[in-house]
């Protein structure tokens, strides 16, 4: 207990002597590292199609709303998907293309909001940069399109747009797919819910209580992630 | 944290290994305690339910296992390594690394870090590497207000309770139980039990908390060694709030916590869900990496704990504890903690899980009994996500307090510890081996009924018999019967 130093160098000797045994030189390290066994299903099977209704079952599952448009469609597919939900507010990030802002709504574009503001809107409309359909997950690396962390936290109401050629099947797919490790991820699972109770789960606790999905068909495009 | 601090706000019963009954005997309350019983059976069951189905899908899940089972433990036999990369990443992000070699260090540091910022109160995701330190009353004697966030941690906060599971800490208290915990916290009128009304209750009462705390604490599922990252997974939201909203976070991690790269969560989001509450994916996952501009807290501090770790890492047989990523699937599939739920361990970590980490965190001076409290049916091995062989270390631990108990003065008269030194003598000399047995079969006679089983014995031979029978001994012992066979040939 009374080892010399600061706690820094007290923990890392302590751990120095515990591992000398097995601890390797880096380049051991390194060759250590690439022969862990992986012989965990890399990349999926299903046709582009069957993997696109894998999706939209997944997170339908999740008390997601999920409909498809065609590309040339989105805008009008967001406006119906806006007025449908019969809110007037909606925060959007600062890379939001203009074309899709469309009248009869009231935007707040995202240059550097107080979280008061956002607070305050009906709901939000972002992009996202993958979609899992394994686990019905959609990857957020909060792009300029996709916006900061906290727009797609405070709004009760989140329609986010993906396109069917960001969806991979196997969640390896989208990490093989990451050439350089993002700084911040969100992965969304449906609505925030919780279990807390009798282990019964109740959809949406602090998150936005809605999800809503545009799955947008762009099938021949290919999967792009950074 | 090995010892009674003499201090009144730290040094409480609930929960504290130092201060906690034996196992045998913290259970006895827990037993006769119906509605706790049904509330922990049902809670499991439906978690078991729920994970067995879906695991059942995953057809590469064994693979998934021996890949994460693989991943921890490289990150631990190269620990050293791996902490400083990480170190350097999240510094070089900018945050602050603070290294604490004990629980007292780590309170010390983050009380500093909230005085520095002027920060009254904080608020919480769920930790319990902040309740093995026992960081809120310590928080809140400073003067503090500490409000945890997750749904279970509040309506353990509020209705002063204590957790009895890692992942569901509320595990054992049912909805009425909730609405009335609220009802009289909260202040709320006529609030209904059902689960939806109580959800919303507890989201009302923290939206201003959330807007308006400066400063919050969290956990760390895995810290990324490559990116210098910190991801953490949840639920609610409320970790997703008190990632984002404050100026100042605080994140307290345990040394182990560390994975090589960002790659290895696509084995680890794989596994630790579908273990830990039976989902595809868990709804929100966080990835953060120092300090991003203009994007959540611009004062990001880890705390890394040691609190007796790096000695757990000497012990080969041991190390394997610290591979646990906390999913709580060996409790719910262990059927003594079906029974107890998790009050009776006396830690903050129960289950199969807590009774290999706690005494060990405790440097075998507290907690003895937890190596005992299980059959060592091997249910929790089996489910576990990183190959914990749990079984295993239970009987190295019981191994340890055995010999730590035999070497006791005190005991030296210990009916157990007598009989074995007696049997000792017994078993390595054949003709005291055949005497003892034609005396035993001789004294037993009055106490074997007409089953031939014996339902009880008087004195020290009652702590057998008070639970179960034993066998009376046979008229014709077994070498006896080989003997005459043996001449019978001839």
């Amino acid at each position: 207990m009374n080892e010399p130093g600061t706690s820094r160098q007290r923990i890392l000797g302590r751990i120095a002597s515990a591992t000398k045994a097995v601890a390797k030189n880096p380049t051991e390290l390194a060759t250590a590292y690439a022969a862990l066994s992986r012989t965990y299903i890399q990349a999926g099977a299903m046709s582009a199609e069957a993997r696109v209704t894998r999706m939209i079952e997944r997170l339908r599952e999740y008390d997601a709303e999920v409909i498809e448009c065609a590309p040339s469609q989105l805008a009008g597919a967001i406006a119906l998907q806006l007025a449908t939900s019969g809110r007037r507010t909606f925060v959007v990030p600062a890379g939001f293309p203009s074309k899709w802002l469309t009248a009869g709504f009231e935007w707040k574009i995202d240059h550097d909001l107080t979280a008061a503001e956002i607070e305050e809107a009906d709901g939000v409309v972002t992009a996202a940069t993958c979609g899992i359909a394994d686990s019905g997950t959609i990857v957020l690396h909060h792009t300029e399109m996709e916006g900061r962390r906290v727009i797609t936290l405070l709004p009760d109401w989140h329609l986010c747009i993906l396109r069917a050629s960001q969806v991979v099947e196997a969640l390896p797919e989208y990490f093989s797919l990451c050439s350089q490790p993002p700084r911040l991820v969100t992965w969304i699972s449906g609505p925030s819910a919780t279990a807390d109770i009798e282990m019964t789960r109740i959809k949406g606790v602090h998150g936005p209580r809605y999800l809503q999905v545009i799955l947008v068909r762009d099938e021949s495009a290919q999967v792009q992630v950074n | 944290m090995t010892q009674a601090l003499g201090n009144p706000v730290l040094d409480r019963a609930v929960l504290d290994p130092v201060f906690a009954p034996p196992f045998p005997q913290a259970v006895l309350p827990v037993l006769r305690n119906p509605q706790l019983r049904k509330n922990v059976a049902h809670a499991i069951d439906v978690i078991q339910g729920k994970r067995a189905r879906l695991v059942a899908e995953k057809t590469d899940w064994q693979a998934l296992r021996a890949a994460a089972s693989q991943v921890r433990e490289l990150a631990l036999e190269d620990l050293g390594a791996y902490l400083t990369e990480f170190e350097e990443r999240c510094t070089a992000a900018g945050g602050h690394v603070h290294w604490a070699a004990n629980a007292e260090e780590a309170r010390q540091i983050i009380l500093d870090i909230l005085r520095e910022e002027n920060a009254k109160e904080v608020i919480k995701i769920k930790t319990m590497t902040s309740a093995e330190i026992k960081l809120n009353p310590f928080l809140e004697a400073a003067g503090i207000g500490v409000f945890e966030t997750d749904l279970a941690e509040i309506i353990l906060q509020l209705g002063e309770g204590e957790p009895s599971h890692i992942v569901v800490p509320a595990l054992h208290v049912n909805r009425s139980q909730v609405r009335e915990i609220f009802e009289r916290r909260m202040g709320l009128k006529d609030l209904s039990d059902d689960p939806h009304a109580l959800t919303d209750a507890a989201r009302n009462y923290l939206r201003r908390k959330f807007l308006d705390i400066p400063a919050a604490i969290s956990g760390a599922n895995f810290l990324i060694a490559e990116t210098g990252s910190v991801a953490i997974l949840e639920s609610e939201g409320n970790g997703r709030m008190c990632l984002t909203l404050p100026r100042t976070l605080i994140t307290l991690a345990g040394i182990e916590k560390v994975i090589p790269s960002y790659k290895d969560l696509e084995v680890m989001l794989q596994v630790l869900a579908r273990s830990a509450t039976g989902e595809r994916m868990n709804p929100y996952t966080s990835l953060w990496t120092g300090v991003t501009p203009g994007d959540g807290p611009q004062n990001f501090h880890v705390v890394l704990l040691d609190n007796e770790r790096s000695s757990i890492l000497a012990r080969k047989t041991e190390r394997q504890t610290l591979k646990c990523i906390r999913c709580a699937a060996c409790m719910n599939g262990c059927p003594v903690y079906r029974q107890t739920g998790g009050h009776a361990y006396g830690s903050v970590y129960p289950g199969p899980i807590g009774a290999i980490l706690t005494p060990q965190l405790m440097q075998m001076h507290h907690a003895q009994s937890l190596p005992f409290a299980s059959s060592l049916c091997g249910a929790c091995y089996e489910v576990c996500p990183v190959k914990i062989n749990i079984p295993e270390v239970l009987l190295e631990l019981r191994s340890q307090v055995v010999n730590q108990e035999r070497r006791t003065p005190g005991r030296f008269f210990d009916p157990m510890y007598l009989g074995l030194r007696i049997a000792n003598v017994l078993f390595s000399r054949a003709w005291l081996f055949h005497l003892a047995q034609w005396k035993a079969r001789i004294g037993l006679r009055f106490f074997t009924g007409k089953d031939g089983w014996i339902h009880s014995l008087p004195s020290v031979g009652a702590e057998w018999t008070q639970t179960r029978d034993l066998r009376g001994l046979p008229k014709q012992p077994f070498h006896a019967w080989w003997a005459a066979r043996a001449k019978g040939a001839k």
